[in-house]
């Protein structure tokens, strides 16, 4: 047994092309190893932002999670991160249960205790489901409107179903869809946009507010900056929304239909030429122009200052944080930096980025954090200098590392800017 | 209401005490789910996880996976990773999702032993259930496939059953048995879960004692009595700092101890000794018959807790503080004895 992990080269990947990706890299024909590395993927919830507390962005909502204790077991970590402990609830199933389905004539009934039981009146009660109820077909959407008639607020179900994470509406696809769903139609403001995709704000110095300013859009809308329920409802009044994770997709789309509001989508990238092109597309497809001379030449020379400091670092990077790992990849060997390692879920899209990584760092090695094979990750085959991403921390614990992981969502050239003043801090 | 908890998050499930069993063994551990519970028992429920690696994996299974009932691409995955995986033995461990779809855990085991040059272990838990059902299924087959007749008994040795981190008050609760044990007189101490390899659970006839620290461990020591005649003791040997802090204030009181059973007995060994009243054993895992007193509560719900604590006038009570916030009205002395597996602290 040759006790080694599974990585192929950035110029083979290419090669075989992306209808012929390895399937040790493609999750569903394998085991998936449960490392410190793949928590972001089999547990989303159990960092940052999964199901449950994406669904709690609604301002003013609490959350019933109904399912087996097994499906609440992680809420105890959101519970006591701030403002979360009273916001949660339990319907712990039993066998029973899923044999009879007695727990949906319960549902309602929690429901109105949990109203009861809270000093003030929630503005949503969110009803969490998990796989169980996916497979026994319920219709979760029916016991809410029961539940609704019982406490006189809105009840909505949202859909923590991990069976689907690779189908056509994945949990974090179905959440979004679920917390704009109380949108409803409101007159037109002109000058306001939301921005979707996350669940808390952009950096505050992101000049994507600046540029939007530019466009003549005031009113700009993120659902994490909302204070109040109403906030939340004036949402319905956008002009437009621009979609920033292709994970909002569905979400924008169905507001489309329902509420008229159509969609832009803008992608986070850390490839200064290519931010400042997809910026100047966007504005031209508004009709408009804008100056962003100044973010570029602020980002330009973050990059820079680094580059004098530390020109032959070399870097791996994780998943785990505010990036594609292959497009982040793709940026910092055109900045001239060496990517040896890459650990990745790899998309036929990411080859895009790969085919132009392939022309300039053929050999940097990608890895898959879901592998079994990474049970036997050495970190001592390879020196790296620095890693992103907090999965890559775990594989080299030796290398200084910046996360880049935090909630607060890096964008544009702010993003460029405050990941290499990052690096710069954690390498001197 | 049944069901329904406001306060008091879920504590940890069967698969959660069924994988902390074989975590430290060596073996290929296979959750049957698709990812989540995989990510909770490590993420989550496994303090071990970050220290030291193991052949935990996700089975993955995917919607048309439960619906047409792939029992054989979850083999056929078992057998990728066992070519690539040096492993003693593979486990298949439960989860809500084969639970409902009726999986035949037999059928499984036979399917991959057909297939496999190595013993399996299924584990039938269901998510639906907590982790001392898990653990003590995990204990059982553990002991019923590997433990072998041996020719002699070692006189001078004592093996622990029962413990894992989901039980224990410290990570290092394995060299702490060791070290307690060895200084109540015995040669040599094993600790399964905690410290003990594979060909421990193998020689486990050799042990002249066997001792239980959790009620998950009994029922294991029962059959490891019957199967080689060794006796066995149950109680929990570690005191930690809140039981001196808990006997310094018993003198005289009526106190309630909320934890599992056989440190919650230990611990009222050392109150009454100090001079307590009465104190009344309460959980939500197992109680064993053989192991209660009269006038011990078994607790199903939240609500069973908040009516027990109106009604008991307990003048103390000792349990993880997470229990707290569902007693807003309790005015007497409460002293936190963590649970890891209710709040995840040690």
């Amino acid at each position: 047994m040759r006790q080694e992990p599974y990585y192929i080269t950035v110029k083979e990947l290419v090669e075989a092309g992306r209808d012929h990706i390895p399937d040790e890299l493609i999750s569903a024909t394998h085991l998936i190893y449960s490392s410190p590395a793949t928590l972001a993927f089999n547990s989303p919830g159990a960092q940052g932002f999964g199901v449950k507390r994406a669904g709690l962005a609604i301002p003013g909502s609490v959350m019933l999670l109904v399912g087996p204790g097994c499906c609440g077991r992680n809420t105890t970590i959101l519970s006591e991160t701030g403002g979360y402990s009273d916001r949660f609830f339990f319907y712990v199933m039993d066998e029973t249960d899923i044999v009879t389905g007695r727990h949906l004539t319960s549902i309602p009934q929690a429901v109105q205790e949990i109203c009861q039981a809270l000093p003030t009146m929630p503005s949503v009660v969110m009803i969490c489901m998990t796989c169980v109820d996916a497979l026994l077909g319920t219709d979760m959407e029916r016991v809410c409107r029961k539940a609704e008639k019982k406490v006189g607020i809105p009840v909505r179900p949202c859909y923590m179903y991990a069976l689907t994470r690779e189908g056509r509406k994945p949990p974090m696809v179905a959440v979004r869809q679920a917390i704009y769903s109380l949108l409803e139609p409101a007159e037109k403001h002109l000058d306001t946009v939301n921005l979707m995709g996350h669940f808390a704000p952009l950096i505050d110095d992101c000049e994507l507010y600046d540029l939007l300013h530019q466009m003549g859009l005031k009113n700009i809308n993120e659902i994490s900056r909302c204070r109040t329920f109403q906030d939340y409802k004036d949402m319905a009044q956008a002009n437009f929304n621009l979609i920033l994770n292709p994970e909002s997709r569905l979400a924008a789309q169905e507001l489309q239909e329902r509420l008229h509001i159509p969609s832009a989508e803008l992608t986070r990238l850390y490839q200064i030429d290519k931010i400042g092109r997809q910026y100047h597309i966007f504005a031209k497809a508004l009709g408009t122009s804008i100056d962003d001379t100044a973010y570029r030449a602020e980002a330009e020379q973050a990059v820079q200052q680094f580059l004098s400091a530390h020109k032959d670092t070399v870097v791996a990077i994780g998943e785990m944080m505010n990036a594609n790992a292959f497009e982040l990849s793709l940026a910092l060997a055109r900045y001239g930096l060496k990517v040896a390692e890459v650990y990745g879920n790899l998309a036929a899209e990411d080859f895009v980025y790969l085919r132009q990584l392939a022309a300039i760092s053929p050999d940097t090695q990608v890895y898959t954090n879901l592998s079994p094979t990474m049970l036997y990750y050495n970190c001592s085959n390879q020196d790296v200098d620095v890693t992103i991403g907090k999965d890559a921390a775990y594989y080299h614990p030796g290398s200084v590392n910046v996360p880049w992981n935090e909630e607060r969502q890096p964008f544009g050239y702010a993003g460029v800017t405050h990941l290499f003043r990052q690096l710069s801090e954690a390498l001197s | 209401m049944k069901g329904l908890w406001k306060y008091i998050s879920p504590f940890a499930p069967d698969q959660s005490g069924a994988a902390a069993v074989l975590y430290e063994l060596g073996g290929i551990i296979v959750i049957c789910d698709a990812g989540g519970c995989a990510g909770n028992v490590c993420g989550f429920d496994e303090p071990r996880w970050f220290t030291r690696r193991s052949a935990i994996f996700s089975a993955g299974l995917r919607d048309m996976d439960a619906i047409l009932g792939r029992d054989d691409k979850l083999i056929e995955k078992l057998c990728h990773a066992a070519k690539q995986i040096d492993a003693s033995f593979a486990a298949i461990i439960g989860t809500p999702v084969p639970s409902v779809i009726g999986t035949d855990y037999k059928a499984l085991q036979r399917m991959a032993e057909k297939k496999l040059d190595l013993p399996i272990v299924t584990i039938d838990t269901t998510g639906m259930q907590l982790y001392d059902n898990g653990s003590e299924k995990a204990w059982l087959a553990l002991f019923e496939t590997f433990a072998a007749p041996v020719d002699v008994v070692d006189e001078g040795m004592l093996a622990v059953i029962g413990a894992t981190p989901l039980d224990m008050n410290g990570l290092d609760a394995g060299q702490q048995l060791q070290q307690q044990l060895t200084q109540e007189g015995w040669d040599k101490v094993i600790c399964y879960g905690m410290g003990a390899t594979l060909d421990d659970i193998r020689l486990a006839g050799r042990a002249a004692k066997n001792l239980v620290v959790a009620p998950a461990g009994l029922r294991s020591a029962q059959f490891l009595q019957e199967r080689f005649g060794t006796p066995y003791e149950v109680r929990y040997p570690l005191a930690a700092a809140p039981w001196q802090a808990a006997c310094a204030e018993a003198q005289s009181k009526n106190i309630l101890v909320i934890h599992q059973q056989v440190l919650a007995n230990s611990l009222r060994t050392a109150l009454r000794q100090h001079g307590a009243a009465d104190v009344t054993v309460a959980t939500w895992f197992q109680l064993k018959d053989e192991l209660k007193e009269e006038q011990d509560i078994a607790l199903a719900e939240e609500d069973d807790l908040v009516q027990l604590v109106r009604q008991g006038e307990f003048d103390m009570i000792l349990g993880d503080g997470s229990f707290k916030k569902a007693l807003p009205f309790y005015e007497g002395t409460y002293i936190d004895v963590p649970h890891f597996a209710v709040s995840g602290r040690m």
